[in-house]
């Protein structure tokens, strides 16, 4: 066990590519840094995939690897600990793997960037909070990673800082992020009261002891949900996830599509006993999961940025890994996970390349018939649209089948939304591709003259992820199918608990499955095909900003006024009690405290500073008086 | 702790502070009263060895004086350290004596040292 | 004892040294020979030291760890004295002794197992500091600087001698162990011999250390002295007269408790207020030097009214880290005396421009003095407060915090003008000397504001 014992290697190399990075951005050559910055994540994904192959033939599925003592006293013993087992190791894979791609990527896209060393800093030091997310052994260290993914969010969303909209949003990703962390926080510091410990292991053990519905867990689930909520993006705190496509596109990529968004779905994936033990959460999960994808899905139908589009698709389909928890699926929402990792990185990283060529345009209605000047764009865009589509075989189709499959066992009205959710995006998805690709060009003329396939460093990535998208599922081969499901196998070891006894599934009816199955692949492609009589076919193309839009589709091009509603119902009256508080409380009464302080202290110095006249006489008198004072204190007092 | 003994047990020091006071008073008064008193003008003029005053008394001294006479005092007070080593020569034995020899050394050193500082030499 | 014997030695070394005018060797025997005396001294680290000199000293742990930063502030001292003396006279020899003479006396003072030695150490060492104080013989300053220390000084030896007295009058003893013994044989029928005693001893110390309300001499006699000497007397000396002070307290009067700690509470107090108020309106960084010391002992204090087995432990991080701090304070104020010939807080403008690594380390000196986390004054204000809330102090507590805040607003005056007050300067010339001292304690002050372990649970 050789490089599960240097586990610690992973998390390094990055941490180290950070001090390099950040230590000589102003000095090294940006090709040293962008060398520096790949090759650390490759190094980790080197690690990662040793790592992989050495638990896939261990008998022993799960190692502690204790690094040192962190926090050390009487009451509490925080160890900082690493944990190897089936669901950390698939983690390490796809973060250091695709986040290896989009460094690779990002050196073509940020070539040009005046801050290229300073991203680079920030995209490794991304990487080590997130691996510390993956890799933590307790709530502790995980909570740190979580923070830490948290604050490099913020500066890489925020990267571009001197466009104040783009600080704005990556103030509000922040915000939002810090409700959720709020609920995780609590969450630890309530598994601590209740356990004794934060220890995965400790925890789960005692836990599996308790009994399902146990108001404490509940409560713990809840606020664990609710960093959750705030991380993945879910209802209500989703609003922050669009806003942030304003960071570079690798950026959108890497943080808002593969890796940092999953850190909530891993915390409940990694938490399963807890959320299995309180049905009450779990309802609750699967019913904001799938509120969450329709209503993004809805939302993303009617949007003109290319960016925009992705990200609501991002948060959609983020629904349905919530979807997959809420019903028990966490195979199949950690499918989901791997697969939406594949494709989300590639579709947006062909944006980049598309916004790339186009001089920085984002909005679709200036695209149109790029497939000829970026051909390896488009292919690679085409694979990431099916897949995400869930048109067999590509990838999407098997994982988010198996949370459908799941969701109809559970509720048919869940299974309805879900394929309903599933032609939207469909819909929205191929809608993308042909006003991106098809038709005439729409642009400006010197947009037009400087059409271009992007460089190699950010095809080569495009076509990697491409093939992954594409063959991605092939992992978890449902029974149905005549496979065996891989994965399923593969994870079975974190969802065992010894003393638990979860009530088996009942295996579904292969038919019953294949009928569901046709549906919703039906339904996607008639979707897929209206979308191609409306934008190729027809030549529609959608109104530009201020034209008029019946009811529906105003709802859905404004995002259905959430940003307003929230600041209507929290941010007003927050604002107002915040200027309550600044002009009477602070100004007038602290300040004044503060302020008569400083006063008193100095007017008191004028007049004590007298005391010290020089002369000797007077010295020696107060001497005396003082002597005095303590020997007639002593008389009294014997 | 105790209270109630204390005035009494204040008692020896204020007792010997009236009598070190009542000593000095007394005895002060006393000669002033009973003391015969002629006044003449040879009796008022300053005592100086039978020799006529010159000029003020009070006229600055040579530096020089006070350090001869201290190094005096210095160097006579070791002196008082001698008696009780001698006297408990025999008991002391050859670690008094090898004791007693490093303490002379050092007030050799100081010596050579007053020396080479010229402090003794009364010329300038 | 070896280390009292070599700096001793040292000491007359240096005075004939300076008789056959080997000027230039001066410096570098007294560095080496001060360091031969710490090695000797910690070499004496022993857990059963028993009383040597027919029960006149004993050189416990206690005793090594203080006798072991004195000699080291020394040397931190000695080594800022490059060319410092040549300036004001010719007798350089003499002084370089003389400060030995006194650090002497400060080894007896840490050491002591008997009242007279005691009462012999304070008086080697101020007897020596009367004389330090005035070596500008034609500065007004110094000289009454010199005096006036002199006759407050004389005058708390007498008061102190007083209370040694009382003591052996009540107990018939001036061992320690002897007193300890007499008030244990009965606490409740102790003489009132002994209570006046104690008092008269507190009194005596507490003017040693410059505490509130006999704290007078301090502001006049830092400000007058040459620069180099308050230094010396507000680090070295301040050391050693609280190991002295604890050292009577932890060993012989603990059983009394109930006695003395309302008064250190009081003159605590008392030390804090006077020494921070004051320190506010002050112009000079020297003037605010002696009067934020004058805060430091109220802080100090807080070990001797939390009285326990730790309370060795805390006073020696707190005075480690204050002493470090003030030496780097005084050694930027040396340099501009020497090269701007003032000290206000104005003639600190854009030195972080010009002199970047000075206004660095007196940075790190302040935020040490002022009791920010990551610096040792942090470590040491943390260990005092808490002892203190151990024993309940909470108001006392409270009451420093606030204090500290105040300390917070003089330290960051300075630092303040360093770096936020533009002014046109010439750039200070810092010796090599200087450059070594001061990085070498702004090291040290990080150090144990980082990683305090390693002398928090020394003794």
């Amino acid at each position: 066990m050789l490089l599960i014992n240097l586990v610690w290697l992973v998390p390094l190399f990055p941490l180290v590519g950070f001090l390099i990075n950040g230590l000589g951005r102003n000095v090294l050559p940006k090709g040293v840094i962008g060398f520096i910055g790949s090759l650390s994540i490759l190094l980790s994904f080197i690690v990662s995939i040793g790592i992989f192959t050495e638990l896939n033939a261990s008998d022993i599925k799960s190692f502690y690897i204790p690094l040192f003592d962190w926090i050390h006293t009487a009451a509490v013993k925080v160890p900082f600990a690493f944990q190897i087992d089936p669901l950390s190791s698939i983690m390490l894979l796809i973060v250091t793997g695709i986040g290896f791609l989009i460094h690779v990527y990002s050196i073509g896209y940020m070539k040009l960037d005046n801050g290229f060393g300073k991203y680079f800093s920030y995209l490794n030091l991304f990487i080590f909070f997130m691996l510390l997310l993956i890799l933590g052994s307790n709530y502790v260290v995980m909570f740190i990673g979580w923070e830490g993914v948290g604050l490099c969010s913020y500066l890489l969303i925020g990267f571009w800082f001197t466009n104040p909209s783009f600080a704005t949003a990556a103030k509000k990703a922040f915000v939002m992020n810090r409700i959720g962390d709020l609920g995780f926080l609590i969450a630890i510091f309530i598994i601590f009261a209740t356990f004794g410990s934060v220890e995965f292991g400790d925890v789960f053990m005692q836990a599996a002891k308790m009994e399902s519905g146990n108001t404490t867990l509940l409560w713990i689930t809840m606020l664990l949900f609710v960093g959750a909520i705030g991380k993945s993006a879910q209802i209500p705190l989703f609003t922050w996830l669009p806003d942030a496509m304003a960071g570079p596109t690798p950026v959108s990529a890497l943080i808002h599509a593969a890796t940092m968004v999953t850190g909530g779905v891993y915390m409940i994936i990694r938490s399963n006993i807890l959320f299995t033990l309180s049905p009450v959460t779990l309802h609750l999960v699967a019913v904001i999961g799938i509120i969450t994808a329709i209503l993004a899905a809805a939302i993303a139908v009617s949007q003109t940025d290319i960016k925009k589009v992705l990200a609501y698709s991002t948060v959609s389909q983020l629904g349905y890994m919530f979807l997959g928890l809420g019903v028990g699926a966490y195979t199949g929402a950690l499918f989901h996970v791997i697969t939406h990792a594949f494709f989300k990185a590639l579709l947006f990283l062909c944006a980049g390349s598309v916004i790339h060529a186009m001089s920085n345009e984002q909005d679709m209605r200036k695209m149109g018939g790029l497939k000829k000047k970026l051909p390896i764009t488009f292919v690679t865009m085409m694979a990431g649209t099916l897949a995400i589509s869930g048109i067999p075989p590509f990838s999407g189709f098997f994982s988010k089948d198996e949370i459908l499959a799941h969701a109809y066992e559970q509720s048919p009205l869940l299974w309805v939304i879900g394929v309903i959710t599933a032609l939207l995006t469909s819909f929205y998805m191929f809608r993308m591709l042909y006003l991106t690709f098809y038709k005439g060009f729409r642009g400006t003329q010197e947009q037009e003259h400087h059409l271009h396939e992007s460089p190699a460093t950010m095809t080569i990535p495009l076509v990697i992820l491409a093939i992954l998208a594409v063959f991605g599922g092939l992992i978890g081969i449902p029974e149905v199918f005549g496979g065996h499901h891989w994965l399923a196998g593969f994870l079975a070891p974190i969802f065992e608990h010894p003393g638990l006894v979860i009530v088996a599934e009942t295996p579904m009816n292969h038919s019953t499955e294949l009928i569901l199955m046709a549906v919703s692949v039906g339904g996607a492609i008639i979707a897929a095909l209206y979308a191609y009589s409306r934008y190729v076919k027809g030549s529609h193309i959608p109104a530009v900003d201020g034209s008029s839009r019946d009811l529906l589709s105003k709802l859905s091009y404004n995002k259905f006024y959430v940003d307003e509603v929230y600041e209507f119902i929290i941010g007003r009256p927050l604002n107002a009690l915040s200027s309550f508080f600044y002009k009477i409380i602070d100004k007038g009464a602290i300040d004044g405290f503060v302020n008569g302080l400083g006063k008193a202290t100095s007017e008191g110095s004028k007049v004590l500073r007298l005391l010290q006249s020089g002369n000797v006489g007077f010295y020696i008198f107060m001497m005396i008086t003082g002597i005095v004072a303590l020997l007639v204190y002593g008389f009294y007092n014997i | 702790m105790e209270v109630q003994s204390l005035p009494v047990d204040y008692l020896p020091i204020l007792f010997q502070m009236l009598v070190a006071l009542g000593f000095v008073v007394l005895t002060m008064t006393i000669t002033h009263l009973i003391g015969p008193k002629r006044k003449t003008a040879d009796k008022l003029s300053p005592f100086e060895a039978g020799i006529e005053v010159v000029g003020n008394a009070r006229t600055p001294v040579s530096i020089k004086y006070f350090l001869v006479a201290i190094l005096f005092v210095l160097f006579d007070i070791e002196v008082i350290f001698m008696y009780p080593w001698a006297v408990n020569f025999r008991e002391f034995g050859v670690e008094g004596l090898i004791e007693m020899f490093i303490f002379m050394a050092t007030l050799l050193l100081g010596y050579i040292y007053v020396i080479k500082k010229k402090a003794i030499e009364w010329g300038d | 004892m070896s280390a009292l014997i070599t700096i001793t030695i040292l000491a007359l070394l240096l005075l004939y040294l300076g008789l056959f005018k080997a000027k230039k060797a001066l410096l570098p025997v007294a560095l080496i020979g001060l360091m031969v005396a710490l090695v000797l001294s910690l070499m004496e680290w022993d857990s059963n030291a028993a009383p040597i000199f027919s029960n006149m000293m004993l050189y416990d742990r206690f005793a090594v760890a203080f006798s072991g930063i004195t000699i080291f502030l020394t040397i931190l001292i000695i080594a800022l004295s490059k060319d410092y003396f040549e300036r004001i006279s010719s007798n350089v020899a003499e002084y370089y002794a003389l400060i030995l003479f006194s650090l002497a006396g400060i080894i007896l003072m840490v050491s002591y197992h008997n009242l007279s030695m005691l009462f012999i150490g304070i008086e080697i060492m101020s007897v020596s500091l009367y004389i330090l104080a005035g070596i500008k013989k034609r500065d007004f300053a110094s000289n009454e600087a010199a005096l006036k220390y002199f006759l407050m000084g004389a005058f708390s030896t007498g008061i102190l001698l007083f209370g040694v007295t009382l003591i052996y009058g009540a107990s018939g003893s001036f061992d320690l162990e002897g007193i300890k013994q007499y008030i244990l044989k009965d606490p409740t029928a102790v003489s009132p011999l002994l209570y006046t005693g104690i008092t008269l001893l507190i009194v005596g110390l507490s003017f040693k250390v410059g505490a509130a309300p006999f704290h007078f001499w301090v502001p006049d006699v830092y400000e007058g002295s040459p620069s180099l000497i308050s230094a010396y007397m507000s680090t070295v000396v301040k050391v050693a007269g609280f190991a002295a002070f604890l050292r009577l307290i932890m060993f012989s009067f603990a059983p009394l408790q109930d006695f003395w700690i309302p008064m250190i509470i009081g003159m605590s107090v008392l030390s804090l207020l006077i020494g921070n108020v004051t320190a506010v309106y002050q112009q000079h960084f020297k003037r605010m030097l002696a009067y934020s010391s004058i805060s430091h002992v109220g802080y100090m204090l807080f070990a001797i009214i939390a009285l326990n087995g730790s309370s060795d432990n805390a006073v020696f991080v707190y005075a480690a880290a204050y002493s470090v701090a003030t030496i780097i304070a005084f050694g930027v104020l040396i340099l501009l005396q020497g090269q701007v010939g003032n000290d206000s807080f104005d003639s600190f403008n854009g030195l972080a421009r010009k002199n970047p690594f000075l206004a660095l380390t007196l940075t790190i000196a302040m935020l040490s003095l002022a009791g920010i986390p990551l610096t040792a004054g942090f470590i040491g204000k943390f260990m005092m407060f808490s002892k203190a809330l151990s024993s309940y102090h909470i108001f006392l507590v409270v009451f420093a915090a606030l204090n500290a805040m105040i300390g917070i607003f003089y330290y960051f005056k300075v630092i303040v003008a360093m770096y936020f007050k533009e002014e046109d300067r010439k750039e200070l010339i810092v010796p090599v000397y200087f450059k070594l001292v001061l990085g070498f304690s702004a090291l040290v002050t990080i150090a144990l504001g980082v990683y305090p372990d390693f002398i928090a649970s020394l003794i």
